[in-house]
């Protein structure tokens, strides 16, 4: 790395100034872990719902009053799903989905947002409100336009054209350039005095500052993908190729449901999503507080 | 550390990729010289009649093989829909309901079956002419669903009342025998009876009872059924409309765990009581009866709506697929999806005598009786005003329903709003 | 903020929109063949009489006539807006007070950080029976607190034409906080802690340094968020569809369910598509004039 010159922003370190160990007021503090307290419970409560109704039968699970305990645990629910549906196949399909379209919109997104917040060039604001006047436009409205374009390129039924459609969003662009706006400017020139190019600026001084909304756009297009149904429901068809989503929807019949399975699924859908936000937490709260410049 | 991140998830990509392979690329033709036809439907493992349909028919036509495109049933005409507007080659398209299929016969995205269609007999098809769009037919109808009144059989010899009371129920004798078999409270309730959110249950119950058009923009003939529903509601008789919408209590809930003694609903519920009684999800031991009436003189009318398979105008084995629409509806067809628990479209008696031989069919006048209406109206009719008149009329009944409304002003609003807002 | 490439001359110019070009490119070939194109595509509709299999017909202004006689429409419209006008503040607020507090070094502040992402992962029929029961109006503990304190006739909640909305945008706000305050608490690691010891030695409290330091250095994140709120909360559509399906009556209706019902379901895909040009306009405008404040308070 020739990076030495030592950046004119301050160091940057993990910004909680009200916490500060010696200053803590504790009838504050005890306020704020009740309220914290009180509203995990509140945000836990459909969760709790959504496991209880994992071990009942169909029948039971929209009874009236809602039983929170179910009165036998149907344990078998969780070893009969993978009977009932090719499980396995649609986590694999899910987890493959999710991981190539969330690399290539970090991957992709980041890239273009240098672009964005750091060099400046006629049409680029225009540009750049194309891509947010797309967001405003609900998917409803050109669903079957995009289906169309994607049967005419023969890539109806395919994964390939779910991350196509998916990987390029505008998101991630206007996301990762927000962030880059707070970097200060003085970082690049003085990458720029160092020789590097501006895709060295990128790759090496903008891109390992800006850790923490990697992650966050990491995890929320994970998770958005992950949960998607329409888009799935939509451009696969072939049973081989369906994600978790689709396989929860399975259980919905013309006229009834079988709940029970679609909680199961919904909890076992869950767990992968849980174990990535555990893992990418330390990035976003912590972020560049450990590393930071040299 | 500062550069893993871009590393990492270049390396989940790649084995992401890794993990992909397998799962594309369908069955080719086989060598023989053999057709593959394709056959649109929903929820393949779980829907008994279409694995019954497709084997018998395979039987029949050996050159043929028959491969089903499964889609969900949530949202399966939003998905053809889509399909087809990508130019789908997918030949045999089933139509869930006959408003979906007005849809896509009207814009000319099915072939054309008027002669398969004249030479089914209408009498034994009543589901046949909801297929007619101006004198032409694009669909052939395999299957028939219409009204019964379902009972618990424990409960209603527990509260001493006789089967064969319920054959000839009218409303009002349903409204009084509900209230009568109200027990308990708090979560051991038993419901007398328990209808359904859908407004079909008060309103094309009324429309096929009392000869009213749901299309008409005038809804007096809605009167009486609403008014016995709304006191049936009041005196606790009914689960009240707003607590079974917002919980989305499900009918099954109510039936099968003995919350409900009566219920009024189709008979595609009899092959879920029929596969869960024999899967051991649930012990009720229950029976059927007709619909009760609103007039006394006897004859049954009750409601209901045709299920068919059509030909994609874009299929390129045309001729098989049609063969394969012949078969659905043939005697042998209805033989098929009789056998496997579902009422098929066409009604004879050597039919009938196969659905009730099956296993835990419930057997008796009673039952017999429900499955040999005099009239099954059809429960909306078709038309390019239908879809719309649906969505107005829902809206005012959840109004009437929850309280929101008084029953003449919801009444009154739903005859404005269709005169108005429907072109 | 000044600008690194300042363009001094044309030829520094033009290499510089080849540069940022560069940049742009991988993402822009993806996103203009499969969003923009369709996006256009859709919004040209509008003047078409589409039902997505012949061939489509120009019929000028019909559809926006058709769309301003329309009562729905306009319910809808209203509702859209009703929904937008309480779920972004409240949002925004919650998430941001949310990720301030949660990036403190509190024990156990991870387990409420994943506790309050929760929501935003959990099935939706599970959040709507669960929310529905809160608010059940005989049963519901809401209620029952609201007669224990002395309110007779608490509200219908969601069996109610007038709490309904209150009600979806309460459980909204619950859902999607998390969400939002993900990307807060990435916006607050790029406050260099320097500026809250240099606050807290000109003697500020808590409350002076979140106004003078937190809140403008987020101005950044907080554009970004205001704007993907405002976009989402015009275009809800999945709670909505799962809590109340737009009822009772039309009590809940947004312009997202209408689309979708006249588009796909009933194959009117020009009418569908002039609504969505109208909810088109009204993000495109209130995204624009915050562009504008935004570039003001950055001079």
């Amino acid at each position: 790395m020739t990076l030495t010159v030592s950046p004119p922003a301050p160091v940057q370190t993990p910004a909680n100034p009200p916490s500060r160990p010696r200053k803590a007021v504790p009838v504050r503090r005890a306020l704020a872990y009740l309220l914290l307290s009180v509203l995990s419970v509140a945000v836990l409560v459909p969760f709790a719902w959504m496991v209880s109704a994992s071990l009942k039968l169909d029948a039971d699970v929209f009874s009236v009053p809602i039983q929170w305990i179910p009165a036998e645990f149907h344990w078998e629910n969780f070893t009969n799903i993978w009977e009932r549906i090719p499980l396995l196949t649609y986590l694999r399909n899910s987890v493959f989905l999710s991981l190539t379209i969330t690399a290539l919109q970090v991957l992709t997104g980041s890239f273009a947002a240098y672009g964005f917040a750091k060099v400046r060039f006629p049409g680029r604001d225009a540009l750049f409100l194309a891509y947010i006047a797309t967001i405003a436009v609900p998917w409803q409205a050109y669903m079957v336009p995009q289906y169309i374009i994607m049967q005419k390129a023969g890539l109806v039924n395919t994964h390939l054209s779910l991350i196509l459609l998916q990987a390029f969003g505008a998101f991630g662009v206007f996301l990762m350039r927000q962030y880059y706006l707070t970097i200060p400017d003085e970082l690049c020139e003085a990458g720029r005095l160092d020789g590097l190019s501006e895709y060295g600026i990128w790759a090496r001084i903008v891109l390992p500052l800006s850790k923490p909304a990697l992650a966050s756009l990491a995890l929320l297009t994970f998770v958005n993908t992950w949960n998607d149904y329409m888009g799935p429901f939509i451009y696969l068809t072939d049973n081989k190729l369906w994600t978790i989503q689709l396989g929860l929807r399975s259980f919905v019949g013309l006229y009834d449901a079988e709940y029970a399975m679609i909680m199961t699924g919904s909890v076992l859908s869950v767990l992968p999503i849980l174990v990535i936000f555990l893992l990418g937490q330390k990035y976003f709260v912590r972020g560049i507080a450990t590393s930071g410049l040299k | 550390m500062k550069r893993h991140l871009v590393p990492t998830l270049a390396a989940a990509a790649a084995l992401a990729l890794l993990t992909a392979c397998g799962g594309s690329g369908s069955s080719d033709q086989p060598a023989d010289g053999a057709q593959t036809i394709k056959v649109a439907l929903w929820n393949y493992a779980t829907t008994p009649e279409f694995k019954a349909i497709i084997d018998g028919f395979q039987q029949a036509n050996p050159t043929i093989k028959v491969e089903p495109v499964d889609i969900l049933a949530d949202d399966y005409a939003e998905k053809v829909t889509t399909m087809l507007a990508g130019g789908d080659t997918t030949d045999v398209l089933t139509m869930k309901n006959v408003i979906d299929y007005s849809r896509f016969g009207t814009r000319g995205q099915l072939l054309p079956l008027t002669d398969e269609a004249k030479k089914l007999d209408p009498a034994k098809y009543s589901g046949l002419s909801a297929y007619d769009l101006e004198g032409k037919y694009f669909a052939l109808p395999y299957r028939q669903d219409f009204w019964v009144l379902y009972y618990n059989k424990a409960l209603l010899k527990q509260a001493g009342v006789e089967e064969s009371k319920l054959q000839n129920l009218t409303w009002d004798g349903y409204a009084t025998l509900a209230k009568s078999l109200t027990k308990g409270d708090g979560g051991t309730k038993v419901y007398g009876a328990y209808q359904h959110t859908w407004r079909s249950v008060v309103e094309a119950t009324a429309a096929a009872q009392t000869g009213g058009d749901l299309l008409s923009g005038d809804y007096g003939f809605f009167k009486d059924q609403y008014s016995m529903t709304l006191d049936l509601q009041k005196n606790g008789t009914l689960m009240p409309w707003a607590t079974a919408s917002s919980q989305k209590v499900t009918y099954n809930t109510m039936f099968s765990t003995g919350k409900a003694v009566l219920m009024p609903m189709g008979t595609w519920y009899a092959s879920t009581l029929l596969a869960d009684t024999k899967s051991g999800k649930t012990k009720v031991e229950w029976g059927m009866a007709p619909l009760p009436q609103r007039a006394s003189d006897g004859k049954v009318t009750t409601f209901g709506s045709p299920t068919a398979f059509a030909v994609n105008k874009n299929s390129k084995h045309s001729d098989a697929a049609k063969k394969f629409v012949e078969w659905a509806s043939s005697e042998a067809g209805a033989m098929a999806v009789a056998k496997a628990g579902v009422t098929p479209a066409l009604t004879s008696q050597q039919i009938l005598d196969t659905y009730f031989a099956l296993p835990g069919v419930p057997n008796g006048e009673v039952a017999k009786q429900a499955f040999k209406p005099d009239k099954v109206v059809l429960e909306m009719p078709v038309s390019d005003k239908s879809s719309d008149v649906d969505q107005i009329l829902t809206e005012e009944h959840e109004l009437i329903m929850t309280g929101e409304k008084s029953l003449d002003d919801g009444l009154a609003e739903m005859s404005k709003r269709v005169k108005s807002e429907v072109r | 903020m000044a600008t690194t490439l300042s363009a001094a001359g044309t030829g520094r110019r033009r290499s510089s929109t080849w540069i940022g070009w560069s940049f742009i490119l991988p993402n822009f070939l993806g996103f203009a063949a499969l969003t923009l194109v369709p996006v256009i595509a859709a919004l040209a509709l509008s003047f078409l009489d589409w039902d997505s299999y012949s061939t489509p017909r120009w019929v000028g202004l019909d559809n926006f006539e058709r769309m301003i006689h329309n009562d729905t429409f306009w319910t809808a419209l209203k509702n859209t807006a009703y929904y937008a006008i309480g779920h972004v503040p409240l949002t925004l607020c919650a998430a941001l007070g949310f990720a301030v507090l949660l990036n403190q070094k509190l024990r156990g502040a991870r387990f409420f950080r994943t506790a309050l992402f929760f929501p935003y992962i959990t099935s939706l029929v599970a959040v709507a029976v669960v929310w529905n029961m809160l608010l059940s109006p005989d049963l519901g503990p809401v209620n029952q607190f609201l007669r224990a304190i002395g309110i007779d006739s608490p509200p219908g909640w969601t069996t109610s034409t007038t709490w309904a909305m209150p009600a979806v945008i309460v459980a909204s706000v619950w859902r999607d906080l998390g969400y939002y305050m993900i990307l807060y608490l990435a916006g607050l690691q790029t406050i260099p802690a320097e500026l809250y010891e240099a606050a807290e030695v000109d003697g500020a409290n808590g409350w002076q340094r979140f106004w003078s330091i937190t809140v403008p250095s987020l101005r950044p994140t907080t554009f970004f968020v205001l704007i993907m709120l405002t976009i989402s909360s015009f275009k809800v559509f999945d709670l909505i569809q799962v809590m109340t399906e737009g009822g009772p009556g039309r009590s809940t209706l947004v312009l997202s369910q209408v689309i979708y019902r006249e588009g796909i379901v009933q194959g009117r895909f020009g009418y569908s598509s002039a609504v969505s040009m109208v909810l088109f306009a009204i993000v495109l405008t209130i995204t624009l004039i915050q562009f504008q404040l935004q570039r003001r308070s950055e001079r």
